[in-house]
């Protein structure tokens, strides 16, 4: 049987290689156009490239992970674009001086104490966010892992501003006590 | 249930229109699918190939390359120097391959499927043939081509084959070989490539046909430099025996030795290299498979890297030593005899201990000018 729009998630979920093909052929425009947004500012095209590789290695790796039709798996694989991207950005921000914190942080609202505890305790973040109601749940997946800010985040959920960081501070609260039993932000 | 990042962003309704696309050309698209295909395949197995005078065991690792192609220009456009192209995955490795190749468009059409070498170049230890293929009919994503490359005098080869899908029905690729035993020659290459058949990897019938290639191959200018240095751990031996330079690469000739004792404790030991030069730059080449004794202890080995720097004056090597015992998963074997037959043969022992691997102290040169 050959690989179709209709049969591409069950056939890359049972690891057949047509369908990798078929995902690539299908969506690298937008998967290139998701990374160069974001880490064209760096110029280093050797590490888009590597980027957009690892964006399908993930991909073809957890796609048993991922529930829905089409529609959904175009969200899904922009998600996990985005989702590396900034990680990528964030790895090599940490490494330039330059582009340090304070680029990362204008650009994409993450602090230096927010980024320390992505690199950190990614884990804990994770579980943490498992912990959540859904509507903060999607807040701090947006902000952590898709790298969007209050506006952009207020925008995708209907929500002010004022109510966006609200609900991140609470949030964060709770986080750096759960994460660092003691301290304080 | 406790989900993973994969899951939250599963669950997250983003608006997908914020995203652009971006073009993506052909070369581009044939690029992620190699480096993924490379990234999800398993690591390639240890092949023999016995012939009549001597057995060689090659370590053996695809080689990707493909080809410029002047005769197949317009239908396979924006391809003009494909060494670089594929080269570029390995630290431009093939950066220069294209100057120093000779061109030779010798094509063989049979059922329907015309295979063209289009580059060859000989490095005095290795030879690259460069082609295109292209059929009349689909061949999957994986094609391969079937048949042996031999270069008169040797008594074995070690190689690799691999061929990219670049567009439809159409393929580039690139076929080593290196000679081992024998007599054979550093100044000039008789290779001989005979394909008997090309077997479509998505499970359709192999194709038959006679494509085959005669051709006399000049070897670049090389200079060489005797080394002879070693490094020793734990009853391993490891020598540099010689540098050879060439304009677009550097090989360096190595073996090891490995003692009783240690084979005893372990199935397999296999020394790799690491090389870079005083100035920080770092070498990533690509093995040419060795030859030595049955067991694989004692082997000779080379392995071919990018152009030297000018501006460097030494080089450090540095030996890595694995050492391992065999398990389904990391070994099985082939044995291709001349007149054509194919054994197959794997072991399915497990282990417990199955690897571990050391690095050995640097070996330092300083290049001869």
């Amino acid at each position: 049987m050959r690989v179709n729009e209709n049969n591409f998630i069950q056939r890359l979920q049972r690891k057949k290689e047509d369908a990798l093909e078929f995902v690539i052929d299908t969506y690298l425009p937008l998967i290139k156009g998701v990374t160069h947004k974001v880490l064209a500012p760096l110029e280093n095209d050797g590490m888009i490239e590597e980027c957009i590789n690892d964006i399908f290695i993930s991909v073809w790796n957890n796609a048993s992970k991922f529930t829905g039709g089409p529609v959904d798996f175009r969200k899904w694989i922009c998600a996990v674009a985005k989702f590396k991207s900034i990680d990528y950005y964030r790895k090599a921000s940490k490494k330039v001086e330059v582009i340090s914190h304070t680029a990362a942080e204008l650009q994409y609202g993450i602090s230096a104490e927010d980024e320390l505890m992505i690199r950190e305790n990614k884990r804990e973040l994770v579980h943490f966010i498992n912990l959540l109601e859904p509507i903060d749940r999607n807040i701090f997946v947006m902000k952590f892992f898709l790298g969007l800010n209050t506006e952009e985040i207020g925008r995708e959920l209907g929500l002010t501003r004022a109510s966006v960081d609200n609900r991140i501070y609470r949030g964060k609260k709770r986080l750096y006590n759960k994460v660092n039993p003691g301290g304080h932000i | 249930m406790m989900k993973d990042v994969y899951e939250l962003l599963n669950e997250m309704d983003i608006n997908e229109n914020e995203f652009e696309e971006m073009e993506v050309s052909e070369i581009e698209r044939a690029k992620v699918k190699r480096a993924l295909r490379n990234a999800i395949t398993p690591r390639k197995k240890r092949w023999t190939r016995n012939t009549a005078a001597a057995v060689l065991a090659a370590g053996l690792s695809v080689i990707m390359l493909g080809m410029t192609f002047p005769a197949y220009a317009n239908s396979i456009p924006g391809i003009d120097n494909i060494f670089r192209l594929l080269g570029s995955e390995r630290s431009g490795l093939f950066d220069h391959y294209k100057t120093y190749s000779s061109e030779m468009n010798l094509a063989e059409k049979e059922s329907g499927i015309t295979i063209t070498i289009n580059d060859a170049l000989f490095d005095g230890e290795t030879v690259f043939l460069t082609y295109a293929l292209e059929s009349d009919q689909d061949l999957g994503v994986n094609p391969t081509l079937h048949g042996l490359l031999d270069i008169k005098g040797a008594n074995g080869l070690a190689g690799s084959n691999q061929l990219t899908r670049v567009g439809h029905n159409k393929y580039v690729g690139l076929v080593t070989g290196t000679g081992f035993g024998g007599e054979v020659d550093s100044k000039t290459a008789n290779v001989k490539w005979s394909i008997d058949s090309i077997v479509n990897q998505d499970g359709k019938a192999a194709i038959t046909g006679d494509w085959h290639f005669a051709l006399k191959l000049m070897a670049t200018e090389s200079m060489t430099q005797q080394i002879n240095r070693s490094t020793e751990h734990n009853g391993v031996t490891v020598q540099v025996d010689k540098l050879s330079v060439t304009p677009m690469s550097f090989i360096l000739y190595f073996n090891q030795a490995v003692d009783q004792k240690l084979r005893e404790q372990w199935e397999a030991v296999d020394v790799g290299i690491k090389v870079k030069d005083n100035l920080g730059h770092r070498y990533t080449g690509q093995g040419n498979g060795g030859a030595g004794d049955k067991e694989g202890y004692n082997m000779n080995w080379s392995k071919t890297f990018e152009a030297l720097d000018p501006n460097a004056s030494q080089l450090i090597i540095t030996p890595l030593l694995s050492l391992y015992d065999y398990t389904s998963e990391n070994h099985g074997s082939m044995e291709m005899t001349r007149d054509g037959s194919v054994e197959e043969a794997s072991k399915e022992r497990v282990k417990a201990k199955s690897r571990q691997e050391y690095v050995l102290e640097d070996i330092v040169i300083d290049l001869r000018k």
